[in-house]
């Protein structure tokens, strides 16, 4: 699904090259749970950046789906991310004065589903965050793990194939932090790839394999074994 | 994106800040208002001028001394204060052997002191015959008109105008067979001019002296030609053919070949309304023009705030770049708000200049209803009102919609 070569990104400022990734290789399957980890500036987030689209590399090769990102002009990019990408931040980036349905509706304003079809789909996907009574309140008065919540229900409406999730528990409380993974970790086991950053191990280790980036190369790529019904609490 | 979908995504954004859009919007409000108004007024004052020349009689034309050139519009030279000396009696005695003509009536003008007993005001005289009197439309409401008689005669008689009656006379003393006084010259009053006000041409015929023209021309001026001659066309035909047969009669008399060196010009009324015609809708369309300054400072401000707006709102592009808007998603939502903002603008801008036309004419016909004030509300103006504020909206907003489709999403993202 995901097939990364020798993947190179650099950032040009006035006179200094920064690599931020210095050829990163490997493949993503259908319906894995991948970490990434790193410590600060080591370039998981950009990473991820190019994985969602939301960056083009400036080195090697990254085919999503077959294709690569070469190929695809950047209104092909936006409507893959539309539509086979869902992304959770950090800091949610939910628009604080709509309600949580306008919130969730917002990426499907940018797809091909029709306006009359969207409310069901709404629908569906707050039931799937255990939102339902949530759904016509603003979204600036939910607590941290209700937006949070509410982010991974915009994430899924479009039904996409991978979920991006950039650091969902670094702005939460343990309880929320655990509440959310345990929401990606049943997304995975219902068969959607879910692709992880977070420099927080407990986080990282819901996932089946961990990659671990320094100085924008992968200092080890493994899989985890059964740990994952054993975590108490995050953080 | 659907369109639906952009323009309620939009909506939801001004009224989110609705303080803000509404001042916003004030520039553009002030601008078209202004617009609207200066254009309505150009417009009436325009109607007003050329009602007054049709109220002259469509079969009236007037010669004036000294060539216009080739010009159809260009001022003779009399205009320009040269004294010209080209029309005389010989030339009216030749125009009414014309049998295309009814009338042909010669006038001199000056101005003097008009003087009864303590009372003194300066005033424009008219000397003409009295043919004057049915030719221009003027009634005599008290007294009489002076007579063919008088004018043969040189009887010192005058017709003079209602206000300076008034002033004169006062509300109680009856001008007719009183004696005023011009450059120390005597004249019976002999009637009074039914309508005072400003007249045709923006003669102010309340305050007018009339005196037989052989008078004026010795005892008053000392001239021997005239100031212009009024002619009435024959019904019976044309207004074009009796202009081309005035001027081959005064061609011949002054014995002029070629017609570019005519001294003198003829003017009909279709001549002066075109030429009115054109002043006045110069006229507006510089006031228009000055209003106009207000739209585009209006227009900067709106220019300004969404710049504002795309700055404050970066995360929310970065959000929506991410999840698969394009470019062009943000730069038609961005776009859609400018332009709600000013054509929203515009419309209120509209009815503010409608209202604001409404009482002017109002005040105008309820404080100086001598003036038949015209109330007009050209539509032109609605759709001009209209058509600039949307494009107002493009052009002012297209800039900072750019600006917002072009951000980067991950830097977006990142925006503090």
């Amino acid at each position: 699904m995901i097939e990364v070569k020798d993947l190179k990104k650099e950032y040009i400022e006035e006179e200094t090259t920064t690599q931020a990734l210095q050829g990163v290789t490997f493949l993503i399957d259908k319906g894995e749970f991948v970490s990434i980890m790193g410590p600060s500036g080591s370039g998981k987030s950009t990473l991820l950046h190019i994985l969602s689209f939301l960056d083009r590399p400036t080195g090697g090769s990254y085919k999503f789906q077959g294709k690569s990102i070469d190929e695809m002009t950047d209104k092909e990019l936006a409507r893959v991310r539309n539509k086979d990408m869902g992304f959770v931040f950090q800091s949610f980036n939910l628009l604080s004065r709509l309600t949580v349905y306008d919130n969730i509706e917002i990426p499907l304003l940018y797809s091909d589903i029709l306006p009359n079809k969207r409310e069901a789909l709404i629908e569906e996907a707050v039931r799937s965050v255990g939102l339902e009574e949530k759904l016509y309140t603003e979204a600036g008065k939910l607590s941290g793990g209700q937006k949070q919540r509410v982010a991974i229900a915009r994430a899924l409406v479009t039904d996409p194939n991978v979920i991006f999730a950039d650091e969902p528990t670094g702005n939460l409380d343990s309880g929320s932090g655990l509440q959310v993974m345990e929401i990606l970790e049943s997304l995975n086991n219902k068969g959607r790839t879910v692709i992880l950053v977070t420099h927080e191990t407990e986080t990282a280790e819901f996932a089946n394999r961990i990659i671990k980036i320094k100085d924008g190369m992968i200092e080890s790529d493994k899989a985890i074994i059964a740990n994952r019904h054993h975590h108490g609490n995050l953080k | 994106m659907l369109f639906r979908d952009a323009f309620k995504t939009s909506t939801r954004s001004l009224t989110y800040g609705k303080m803000r859009s509404i001042l916003t919007m004030l520039g553009i409000v002030i601008g078209i208002a202004s617009v609207i108004i200066l254009m309505s007024i150009g417009q009436s004052a325009q109607d007003l001028i050329l009602s007054q020349v049709k109220s002259i009689g469509s079969n009236l034309i007037i010669i004036v001394p000294g060539g216009s050139g080739n010009g159809r519009f260009s001022a003779p030279a009399s205009s320009q204060g040269i004294v010209i000396t080209s029309l005389i009696q010989r030339d009216v005695d030749a125009l009414k052997r014309e049998p295309s003509i009814q009338s042909a009536v010669p006038e001199v003008r000056g101005q003097a002191d008009a003087v009864y007993e303590n009372n003194n005001v300066t005033v424009s005289y008219e000397g003409s015959t009295a043919e004057l009197f049915p030719v221009r439309n003027f009634t005599v409401g008290q007294g009489y008109p002076f007579t063919k008689g008088d004018v043969n005669s040189a009887n010192h008689v005058a017709v003079i105008g209602l206000d300076l009656a008034k002033t004169l006379f006062g509300s109680f003393v009856d001008p007719v067979n009183k004696t005023i006084r011009l450059k120390n010259i005597s004249f019976r009053v002999v009637g009074v001019l039914a309508k005072g006000g400003t007249g045709a041409f923006g003669v102010d015929q309340g305050n007018i002296v009339i005196v037989p023209i052989t008078i004026a021309q010795t005892q008053l001026l000392g001239i021997s030609y005239f100031s212009d001659i009024t002619i009435q066309a024959n019904a019976l035909y044309d207004v074009s053919f009796v202009k081309s047969r005035i001027g081959f009669t005064l061609e011949q008399n002054h014995s002029i070949v070629d017609s570019n060196k005519d001294d003198f010009t003829i003017r009909t009324q279709e001549d002066i309304l075109s030429l009115l015609g054109n002043i006045t809708s110069i006229l507006t369309l510089f006031l228009a023009a000055i209003a106009s300054i207000s739209l585009v400072v209006g227009g900067i401000g709106i220019m300004n705030i969404m710049l504002v707006s795309v700055t404050e709102r970066t995360r929310e592009i970065g959000l929506r770049k991410a999840v698969g808007a394009t470019d062009g998603d943000i730069l038609q939502q961005f776009l859609i708000e400018s332009i709600l903002l000013t054509f929203v603008g515009g419309i209120i801008g509209i009815a503010i200049g409608a209202g604001i036309v409404g009482l002017v004419y109002f005040i105008l016909s309820t404080f100086f209803s001598s003036i038949s004030w015209v109330f007009a509300f050209p539509i032109s103006a609605v759709i001009l009102g209209l058509a600039v504020s949307g494009i107002a909206g493009i052009v002012f907003g297209i800039y900072p919609a750019r600006k917002a489709g072009k951000k980067n999403p991950i830097d977006a993202l990142r925006y503090e």
